[in-house]
């Protein structure tokens, strides 16, 4: 028998600050999780949070959650991993530890379910085949164990997730070709598509993913535009050479615990799906069970942070006798805070059926319209859209950003307070301020970074506007590095035509110096795009990249190519046309030929 | 193939010490921290089993929810590879179909 | 017409500036079929020069039009094609010919291009590593150039593509349909495609894909040799080329001589085989006003053709007897360099009646029956 007063299931962030929220008022908490890492979500994260400064905003995911742990373990809080709650039955919980392959019963007095959600799967030709992941596994193998399981993905969903996993690949080193998504706009917030398309990598709306090619895995993925009744255009249709397809289509609560403990459910797609029914401190309609966290909707880190503390100071309240009133209104007041933007609107309207009103409005929305002067170097923030987060505001050390009204509101800088320093770029969670000064012909631009390599003092990179076209070459002539944060900021010196649309760099791609063609230099590498391009015949290819047309006049080079070809366009070599073979057969010098024309 | 990401302009570093574990019979290298599926990604391979109709499977969700990744470990049928830590000396095989029953 | 179907056979650089001119005016059924590989006729196997140093008026401006293109090529069609303005130098080793360089001169400063005069001292002093023995007078035009002719056929097909043109490589036409005089479809080896216009951009075989519609086309393939040796450091920026010595050659930006000369021996018809008899004549000819090849090695030799018309200039237009059944062939070896011009004029024809900046119409079919001038700077 296991039996402490209060039973989590999941932790996740609304676990944890349940957990954390009611041992600091001397309850007895377990949290068991399924997983052998605590944390939930949280430790794959690597991007930095929105919200605010009390809640971690602009701390990246993973140190968000080791905080958490630390404080929960601080308060008195036994954690047990690899166990999954197998049921809740009518007469006690049963729970599995599958380390030690045993069952322990428990009776606790409160439960609180923070079982999170899980990833919703689409249904399109051969969806089963191995290569297919949810944006989520994706983002659990290559962050939390360093492991990326292909090279070229196509990304279906534009919502936050898809954006993020979008730039997160291209952080450990892969290639996104494409992010589709059926809707008619973006998903995500904008400053993390604006993040994607810095990079050249195309969002297409009205797209679909029609199917997976491939036999025993994905070698490639068909998508196609969609009409208005969001049905498959097939004749537009069009292949992508990919390896992987990771689908972002959505989250839907894990309600089945729940279910089981016998809380009401009611299906309200505003929140997610099937949704507990619960009031304003959590509780369901069983009075001892509680939820908190994306069970009870489809949100953020924050939102279950906040949730879970809230329910953990009823238990609190419920089993010490504690008034717990004030930090339970403090809490909801910053819930309310956070959901007031338009981002928010789903499931503000999803609580109203539970009759949980949050009130909307109260920020500015207004972008500001007079900037500068950039005589010196000062910060120009394109954040377009109301979304609840305001690092900004709390890091500038003169005070010279605010967010106008609550978090959600759009930032304005006070120019005349602004030194330039850069502390609100680095910070910035959506990467979307920039360094601008103006001076005569030239402008210097100081761009956040945060992939590799990073560029170096004197480096040539390519510069690219917002949609991530190329627009020439500049020198980086300073780095700010920030070991602590990870985002850099990179300043380039460009033509002052190109102060408003410099928007990225890029660093001219190093080879990885695998080669076929010895003579031309040309690697596996340039002739697989080559390929992806639309060269699939041998002679386009040798036209297009000049292989075989060295000295060694293909002898080298001829059958590796055609290699790479058959092996990517599934065509046995034997069906492949390898080209002409032709005299002279050796580099013939022209003095010989004279010789044999004039001697004798 | 080797699929572990050698350095990552966020991320310090991941993993401990090598581990020695099999698949199928043949000797690979995981890292302590590691998930079973992780590990077998990293060495380059990413179909665990098949389906009871016979169709390739390898991990969809990575957290346990979604069953695609259900190998043989030590004997041992239905374990989750997604969720399970790798341990030195483990002896897994990709589980076709339903798992075989022992005693 | 403002959105036809439009079938072109050929995807070579004539077929596909076309394709791309047709879809950049709006005609959003554009098809080009193709029956190997881009670039696989005469305009992969050419020597990229773009020259614009021409004997007719006519010639003149349309090189001068297509060096406009060429110029925002990199822009417009984002594709790098190597493109380089190192100019042409024309060596004249006869008297005769020398006399008709000056009034072509002439005549092409009219046209408003910048050609200067150089006597075979001048040639001599300014490129000391050309051999003047026997050189008479030279011109230069240093907006003369050249080019990389596949990447140029590449970006034209991904420009097209991107604008909805349809492209099949690996697809032979079979037939022309046609019903009351009109051109219906073609029918291929992919299917038939139903058409309102017919293109036949088909080069060396411009002769044999007419007769697929009925069509005689009074053009005939010649086969050309050409070849290219091992790289030097770069320093020769211009095509050196003589009418009357028989040759032309270039350095590629890669550092690789590109060159070739005519061979009043060949006969009609397509041959792709080449003859070691070629590599003499050249290794004897272009040591002796080139000495820098001597130490030189060929490192690859290909052939291809001419598609000669009777009098070298190109035949272009709608068949008369043919309704909505175009030709744009016959380019007699200079077809990469007047390609886009042309492809631009044939476009606004097509879609709207007329080209607004040149007529196409002296160079229909028609001409044959009368006198015609030859154009005499051919290789």
């Amino acid at each position: 028998m296991v039996n402490p007063q209060f039973f989590i299931v999941g932790a996740g962030p609304a676990g944890l600050c349940a957990g954390i929220a009611a041992a600091e008022q001397g309850v007895s908490v377990l949290i068991v999780d399924e997983g052998f890492m605590p944390g939930g979500q949280l430790p794959k994260q690597t991007h930095k949070f929105f919200g605010h400064k009390g809640f971690f905003a602009s701390v990246r995911g993973f140190d968000i959650a080791h905080q958490l742990v630390e404080r929960a373990e601080k308060a008195g809080v036994e954690i047990r991993l690899e166990t999954s709650v197998a049921g809740i039955y009518e007469d006690c919980i049963a729970l599995w530890d599958r380390k030690k392959d045993h069952v322990w019963e428990s009776k606790p007095e409160r439960i609180l379910i923070a079982t999170g959600a899980s990833e919703r799967f689409i249904p399109f030709e051969n969806n089963l085949l191995v290569g297919i992941y949810g944006a989520g596994a994706v983002q659990t193998l290559m962050n939390q164990y360093g492991v990326l399981p292909g090279k070229d993905f196509l990304i279906v969903g534009s919502g936050n997730i898809g954006l993020i996993v979008g730039y997160q690949l291209v952080q450990a080193g892969a290639r996104v070709k494409a992010i589709v998504d059926i809707a008619s706009k973006i998903g995500g917030y904008e400053v993390h598509s604006r993040k994607i398309e810095r990079l050249g990598i195309p969002i297409l709306l009205n797209h679909t993913i029609v199917k997976a090619i491939g036999k025993q895995k994905v070698r490639g993925a068909v998508i196609a535009p969609v009409n208005d009744q969001w049905k498959p255009i097939t004749s537009e249709s069009r292949e992508l050479f990919v390896d992987s397809i990771c689908l972002a289509v959505g989250l839907q609560p894990s309600v089945e615990l729940a279910a089981q403990s016998g809380s009401a459910i009611e299906y309200i797609p505003a929140l997610g799906g099937y949704i507990p029914v619960r009031d304003p401190q959590m509780r369901t309609t069983i009075p001892t069970v509680f939820v908190a966290g994306d069970i009870s909707s489809i949100e953020e880190a924050s939102t279950a942070m906040m949730e879970g503390f809230i329910a953990g100071f009823q238990v609190a309240q419920d089993l010490t006798g504690t008034d717990m009133q004030a930090k339970m209104s403090n809490m909801r007041d910053e819930l309310t805070a956070l959901r007031r933007g338009p981002f928010s609107s789903k499931v503000r309207e999803g609580l109203g059926h539970f009759g949980i009103h949050f009130p909307s409005g109260g920020y500015r929305t207004e972008t500001q319209t007079e900037t500068g002067p950039f005589d010196t170097m000062k910060a120009l923030i394109e954040c377009p859209q109301c979304i609840p987060c305001n690092p900004c505001e709390t890091s500038c050390p003169t005070k010279a950003i605010e967010v106008g009204g609550n978090l959600n509101g759009i930032p304005w800088v006070n120019y005349e307070a602004c030194t330039g320093c850069g502390i609100c770029a680095m910070i910035c969670p959506g990467l979307a301020i920039f360094m601008v000064q103006k001076k005569g012909d030239k402008a210097v631009i100081g761009i956040p970074y945060e992939l590799l390599p990073l560029p170096e003092k004197e480096d040539v990179v390519f510069v690219q506007d917002r949609k991530g076209q190329v627009l020439g070459e500049a020198t980086v002539i300073r780095v700010m590095k920030n070991e602590k944060e990870k985002t850099h900021l990179v300043f380039i010196e460009v033509p002052i035509e190109w102060a408003d649309t410099v928007r990225s760099v890029q660093v001219p791609e190093q080879k990885k110096n695998d080669y076929i063609c010895r003579c031309e230099e040309v690697t596996v590498e340039e002739i697989e795009r080559a390929i992806d391009m639309g060269y699939t015949d041998y002679e386009e290819l040798r036209r297009y990249l000049r292989i075989g047309m060295g000295p060694c006049g293909g002898r080298v080079c001829r059958a590796q190519t055609l290699q790479i070809l058959s092996s990517k366009l599934e065509i046995p070599i034997a069906e492949l046309e390898p080209g002409t073979f032709r005299a002279p057969s050796i580099p013939l010098p022209f003095r010989a030929i004279r010789r044999g024309e004039t001697d004798e | 193939m080797d699929t572990r990401l050698k350095e990552h302009p966020i991320l310090d570093e991941w993993g401990g010490e090598n581990l020695s574990f099999w698949f199928e019979g043949k000797h690979l290298i995981g890292h302590a921290g590691d998930s079973i599926a992780a590990a077998l990604i990293a060495n380059g391979i990413d179909s665990f089993g098949q389906t009871e109709k016979g169709t390739p499977r390898g991990i969809f969700c990575a957290i346990g929810k979604c069953s695609a990744c259900m190998v043989e470990v030590d004997g041992v049928p239905n374990v989750r590879a997604c969720l399970t830590p790798l341990q030195e000396g483990m002896r897994v095989s990709s589980q076709a179909g339903k798992g075989k029953p022992i005693w | 017409m403002n959105d036809p179907q439009v079938v072109i056979i050929g995807g070579g650089i004539t077929g596909t500036a076309i394709a791309y001119h047709l879809a950049k005016l709006g005609a959003k059924r554009v098809t080009v079929i193709e029956k190997d590989y881009l670039s696989s006729g005469s305009t992969g196997r050419c020597g990229g020069g773009i020259r614009q140093q021409w004997s007719s008026p006519y010639n003149v401006r349309l090189a001068m039009k297509s060096v406009e293109h060429f110029t925002r090529f990199r822009e417009e069609m984002d594709m790098d094609i190597e493109y380089y303005q190192g100019g042409y130098l024309l060596l004249s080793f006869d008297e005769e010919e020398a006399t008709q360089f000056e009034e072509n001169v002439r005549m092409q400063r009219e046209e408003g291009l910048k050609v200067e005069i150089l006597s075979s001292k001048e040639v001599s002093q300014k490129y000391p590593y050309i051999r003047t023995e026997g050189l008479k007078m030279a011109t230069f035009c240093k907006t003369d150039g050249h080019a990389n002719p596949h990447k140029a056929t590449f970006g034209y097909a991904n420009a097209g593509k991107k604008l909805g043109v349809a492209i099949h490589t690996h697809t032979n036409a079979e037939q022309v349909d046609v019903q009351s005089g009109s051109v219906k479809g073609v029918h291929t080896t992919r299917g038939y495609f139903p058409a309102d216009i017919v293109i036949n951009a088909a080069g060396p075989w411009s002769k044999e894909v007419g007769q697929l519609a009925g069509i005689d086309l009074p053009t005939e393939s010649y086969r050309h040799q050409i070849f290219v040796t091992e790289a030097l450091d770069y320093f020769f920026p211009f095509m050196a080329i003589s009418f009357s010595g028989n040759f032309y050659m270039r350095q590629a930006m890669h550092g690789q001589f590109i060159m070739g000369k005519g061979d009043a021996d060949e006969v009609p018809g397509i041959n792709r085989n080449v003859t070691y008899r070629f590599a003499k004549e050249m290794a004897i000819k272009m040591v002796k006003v080139f000495p820098f090849l001597e130490n030189l090695r060929i490192l690859r030799h290909w052939s291809g053709e001419y598609n000669m018309s009777p009098d070298a200039q190109p035949v272009i237009g709608e068949s008369p007897q043919l309704k909505g059944y175009y030709y744009s062939v016959g380019y007699s070896g200079h077809g990469f360099m007047i390609a886009p011009a042309v492809a631009e004029g044939l476009a606004h024809i097509i879609m709207n009646g007329s080209s607004p900046f040149l007529d196409l119409a002296p160079l229909n079919t028609h001409r044959f029956r009368g006198k015609t001038q030859r154009e005499k700077n051919v290789v």
